[in-house]
C-alpha cells in the first residue's frame, strides 16, 4: 500500500477498531454474541508501526483534524464530501498525491478519499 | 428486524456457493474481493487489511461451523454482507476447533449513522446459531434458496 490517503484510511480504521475494543459497551455487545476481543496489544503495535510509515506532514495534518472531528478521512460520493455534505467544485478530481499536499475539503478541511 | 430488512444487506452477487479458498486468509481474501465489486464498497486491499486485523483481536469463528468476520471501514459507504459456504470446511481457528463451513462477512461504514451494524451482526449470529437453519444453509444452491431459508427462519 503506497497511496498516502490509503495509509491514512488504514490508520483511521485501525484507531476505530482499537477504540471499540477498549470501549466497555461495544466490547460487551460483541462478547455477548460469542466473539472474543483479546489481541488489543497486537493492534496497538500495528498502529505504532503504521504511524512510522506515514510521512510526517501527513500525520501532523491527520492529528490536527482529529482534534476537531471524529472522522478525519472521508469518502467522496457523487462529488460530495461525506464529512460536511458540501458539493465539491467541478475542478476537483481524483488525484494521486505524490509530493503535493493531501486533497482536503475546502468547506470542512477533512482529507478526501475518492472511492 | 424483518426477514426483508435482513435480506436487504445480501445480494445474488454476494452469494458464494462454494469457496475456492482452502485457508482462513484465503477465505477472507476471496470474500473481500466479492464485497469490493459492489458500488458502495471499494478497495479490497484496505478491507482485507481491516478484516485481518479484526481476526487478530480474536477469531470470529464462533463454533459449530459458523464464522462471522466483521468490521467497520472508511472504504464502505453502506453496510453489506457476503454469504459464503465451503463444502470441504476450513480451519478458521474457531473456538471449538471445528472446521468452518458457513461464513458471513459484514462490512459497515466508519460512521454507523443508522445504527444498523450491531443489530444486524446480532441477527446473523442468532439465525446461524439455530441447528435447523445451519443445516438448511449448508444445502442452499442459490441466493433465492438462501432467501427462502431466511424467510422461514425469521418469519414474516
Ligand atoms: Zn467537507
Amino acid at each position: 500500500m503506497s497511496d498516502r490517503v490509503q495509509m491514512l484510511v488504514a490508520l483511521q480504521d485501525l484507531e476505530l477498531m482499537i477504540r471499540e475494543a477498549e470501549d466497555p459497551t461495544s466490547k460487551e455487545t460483541e462478547e455477548a454474541l460469542g466473539f472474543t476481543m483479546q489481541g488489543i496489544e497486537k493492534l496497538q503495535m500495528d498502529c505504532e508501526q503504521l504511524r512510522k510509515k506515514i510521512p510526517k506532514p501527513d500525520l501532523r495534518l491527520y492529528d490536527r483534524i482529529r482534534r476537531r472531528y471524529h472522522r478525519v478521512v472521508v469518502p467522496v460520493v457523487s462529488r460530495i464530501c461525506t464529512g460536511c455534505f458540501q458539493g465539491l467544485p467541478t475542478s476537483r478530481t481524483r488525484t494521486i498525491p505524490t509530493s503535493r499536499p493531501l486533497p482536503t475539503c475546502e468547506s470542512c478541511g477533512r482529507i478526501l478519499y475518492w472511492l | 428486524m424483518t426477514a426483508e430488512q435482513f435480506l436487504s444487506y445480501f445480494s445474488p452477487e454476494r452469494f458464494i456457493k462454494d469457496l475456492r479458498a482452502r485457508s482462513k486468509d484465503g477465505v477472507l481474501s476471496e470474500m473481500s474481493k466479492v464485497l469490493a465489486e459492489d458500488d458502495d464498497v471499494r478497495d479490497p486491499g484496505l478491507l482485507l487489511e481491516m478484516i485481518r486485523r479484526r481476526e487478530s483481536l480474536g477469531s470470529t469463528g464462533l463454533g459449530d461451523g459458523i464464522a462471522v468476520p466483521h468490521g467497520r471501514s472508511t472504504a464502505a459507504t453502506q453496510t453489506k454482507v457476503v454469504f459464503a459456504r465451503s463444502k470441504r470446511g476450513i480451519d478458521f481457528a474457531a473456538m471449538d476447533g471445528k472446521p468452518c463451513r458457513i461464513f458471513f462477512l459484514i462490512v459497515a461504514p466508519y460512521e454507523d449513522n443508522r445504527h444498523e451494524y450491531l443489530p444486524l451482526l446480532g441477527k446473523i449470529v442468532e439465525t446461524a446459531s439455530r441447528e435447523d437453519i445451519r443445516k438448511k444453509f449448508m444445502d442452499v444452491g442459490s441466493h433465492e434458496e438462501f432467501q427462502e431459508v431466511v424467510r422461514g427462519a425469521i418469519g414474516e
